[in-house]
């Protein structure tokens, strides 16, 4: 009566039916059917109580009988289930989810019962075997499907030695199905006892080949990076937001001269650069996490770095989250100091190369020039020769013939010494003491020297020696100090000053004098030209200094001026001491 | 006879400059012959003509070739001169150099003087042609 709330008086005398109001109409039939003598019909009812609680019940209906065995009355019997039905549930519900969870996962069930001797495989189990539904191998012969070599030996000993311990297992394995395919399962059992007594095991398969074969894929993938990212020819880095290194490659590391990884890793540039060179480099990777666009191959130069002074093509790229945010980003170096060093030394040789084709085309056009003027004169004076009627003037003529005759050789022997200047390459250098040098030559001079009362100051310690051709030095000092003497001043008295210097691969010697100066942007270049050259006209500059230069140049030397107008010039002459 | 009044020679050959001399006395007269050894030599002469107010040459032979200032740094200084008459410069050259005759091009454009461009060796005929008043 509490269950149902019901009135202890009100009841009595009341049509059963009528105190349900919800009740379930096959009642009624239920109790009319059991008035009819058919008896124990079960029904099953729920029922919700004031807590809100559903309470499951079951009612069984007996017909009464009085003793003429008349049917007077039905004897309904309550019988609260709702445990039960709550536990039927559960467990439905965990054979559902248990169900689900084999299927998703691959996983079967076995169970061995040994008083039977029998084996229970699942259908999932089977599957996994590739075996038909009817055919369940015995206890021993599933240890066969196990591949021979380690996979079977394992099988037997882990399941010996779980009987023998009481212990359960699991192990991953290979086995051969049916129909002959290999594939990794992790086969897992419990032993059972009872009394102390094995009496079977119980146990699990799970097919895991895929997930074993991608495991093993990006393993070999894994490995497949590492190899490729050691053995480039690059410096490779993973840095964080911080710009700490995360990941680094061989080459990064031999860079950072480290060798072990654990000294490299969340360390940042400050650890291993230059304080100046970590801040740019913080600040590029920076950028390129903010703006989330690479960097790439920007040339860099290392300097005050020691060993890792050099030139380098870096690129960076971030690294984007799925937020579309930088987490980071890949840092890449390359080594282009020998190239850069390579492309230093083309260029020097495509400059040497050009410099020369140019001297050639000059020279070629010098020789054109200076034949065509001599035929030019030749022609001209001919001309004249044959159309001459006074024999004063054929004279003059004929004198001039003479002269233009005597040039031509001239010229030709200068034109020949040049060509032996610039084609002779095999040219043996000596060292010569240079003070010994400018004594012969100022003695050669001294005559002109004292006529214009020009003193030659000569500051060049006595030990300075220079690497020349013995010949060609005797000739780039005549030529240097006569234009002293020629272009002197003569408003003061004039001076030639030598002395030397070194300068990298070069000993340098400096003619100075105070003479009268040229104008270098307007006349530099015409200073070392060639020319027409007579010795009968005292102005000419000739060919003097074409040949000085073509000399100093074809020692692997140089020659430059420095000049003022009304103060002097001083010629440079650098004498290589290496090449 | 063609009368010039102002004849000028750049040259420093002295050869070059007798033969143009003989030629040209045979064929023009002129009140003055100026003859220099090399480009400086003519543009400072050329200057001093100005300052003093004398005859500006009429006709100019030139040679390009030459030490110190050569035929076209004379000329770049020439046309920068305040000269308001045509002066006709006739360059000649012993070069077959092709820069040298792109410059000639070059300072053509650049100038209201006649200049042309003649090679070595020059004959009478060539002369005659080319020295007049521009």
């Amino acid at each position: 009566m509490n269950d149902f709330e019901l009135d202890n008086y009100a009841v009595i005398g009341k049509n059963i039916i009528s105190l349900f109001k919800n009740s379930n109409p096959e009642w009624k039939h239920s109790i009319a059917e059991c008035l009819k003598g058919l008896p124990k019909l079960t029904l099953t009812e729920s029922y919700v109580d004031p807590d809100g609680n559903k309470k499951w019940f079951e009612l069984k209906s007996t017909p009464w009988y009085e003793e003429s065995e008349n049917i007077i009355g039905t004897i309904i019997q309550l019988e609260d289930i709702t445990l039960r039905v709550l536990t039927e549930t559960k467990l439905e519900k965990l054979e559902i989810i248990s169900e689900d969870i084999s299927d998703i996962a691959e996983i079967g069930f076995w169970d061995y019962n040994l008083a039977e001797n029998k084996m229970f495989w699942d259908s999932r189990t089977k599957a996994i075997h590739e075996v038909p539904d009817d055919n369940i191998p015995n206890f021993i012969e599933t240890s066969n499907f196990y591949k021979l070599g380690y996979s079977r030996n394992t099988i037997s000993m882990t399941v010996n030695k779980a009987i023998t311990n009481e212990v359960p297992f699991s192990e991953k394995l290979q086995l051969i199905t049916t129909k002959g395919n290999e594939i990794w399962v992790i086969v897992s059992g419990k032993p059972l006892y009872k009394n102390g007594k094995f009496y079977g095991m119980v146990g699990t398969i799970q097919n895991i080949n895929e997930r074993h074969l991608s495991e093993v894929k990006t393993k070999e993938n894994q490995r497949l990076l590492r190899t490729l990212i050691d053995n480039l020819p690059l410096s490779v880095c993973i840095k964080d937001l911080e710009s700490r290194k995360i990941l680094v490659n061989k080459s990064e590391m031999e860079f950072c001269d480290v060798t072990d990884e654990k000294k490299i890793i969340g360390k940042d540039d400050f650890n291993f650069f230059d304080k100046k060179n970590a801040e740019l480099a913080r600040k590029d990777d920076l950028q390129v996490m903010r703006d989330l666009k690479p960097i790439l191959r920007k040339e860099i130069t290392l300097k005050d770095e020691g060993n890792k002074n050099g030139t380098f093509l870096i690129s960076k790229t971030p690294l984007i989250d799925t937020d579309g945010h930088a987490y980071g980003l890949v840092s890449i170096r390359m080594d282009i100091t020998d190239i850069k060093r390579k492309e230093i030394e083309l260029r020097k040789l495509v400059d040497v190369t050009s410099s020369q084709n140019e001297k050639l085309i000059n020279f070629a056009h010098i020789v054109s020039h200076n034949l065509r003027s001599h035929s030019a004169n030749f022609s001209m004076l001919l001309d004249f020769l044959t159309n001459e009627k006074s024999e004063t003037e054929k004279e003059r003529i004929m004198k001039m013939l003479v002269d233009s005759s005597d040039n031509l050789l001239e010229t030709l022997d200068n034109l020949n010494e040049v060509v032996h200047i610039t084609t002779n390459t095999s040219l043996h250098k000596k060292y010569i003491q240079i003070n010994k040098k400018i004594a012969a030559v100022q003695q050669n001079l001294s005559a002109e020297l004292d006529q214009h009362n020009i003193e030659v100051i000569n500051t060049i310690k006595n030990h300075v020696k220079i690497r020349v051709v013995p010949a060609y030095i005797d000739s780039i000092l005549t030529n240097f100090m006569t234009n002293g003497i020629k272009y002197r001043s003569p408003e003061r008295d004039s001076f030639i000053r030598l002395s030397a210097s070194v300068e990298g691969d070069y000993t340098v010697l400096h003619i100075e004098d105070n003479g009268l100066g040229i104008d270098l942007d307007k006349y530099g270049e015409k200073l070392f030209g060639m020319y027409k050259t007579f010795h009968n006209n005292k102005d000419a500059k000739g060919i003097g200094l074409y040949i000085t230069k073509n000399q100093i140049e074809a020692m692997k030397g140089k020659v430059t001026l420095d000049s003022k107008v009304g103060k002097g010039t001083t010629f440079k002459i650098y004498f290589n001491d290496k090449d | 006879m063609t009368k010039i009044n102002c004849i000028c020679i750049i040259d420093d050959d002295p050869i070059t400059v007798f033969g143009m001399r003989k030629m040209l006395d045979s064929l023009v007269t002129y009140n003055t012959m100026n003859t220099f050894k090399n480009g400086k030599l003519a543009i400072d002469g050329i200057k001093d003509m100005i300052t003093d107010v004398q005859e500006i040459p009429e006709v100019i032979f030139l040679d390009i070739n030459m030490p110190i200032m050569d035929g076209w740094q004379f000329l770049e200084e020439f046309i920068a001169l305040p000269i308001t008459n045509k002066v006709r410069i006739n360059i000649i050259t012993s070069s077959i150099d092709s820069t040298d005759e792109e410059n000639w091009i070059l300072y053509k454009g650049k100038t209201h003087h006649t200049v042309t461009y003649n090679h070595k060796p020059i004959r009478k005929q060539e002369i005659a042609e080319i020295t007049k008043v521009a």
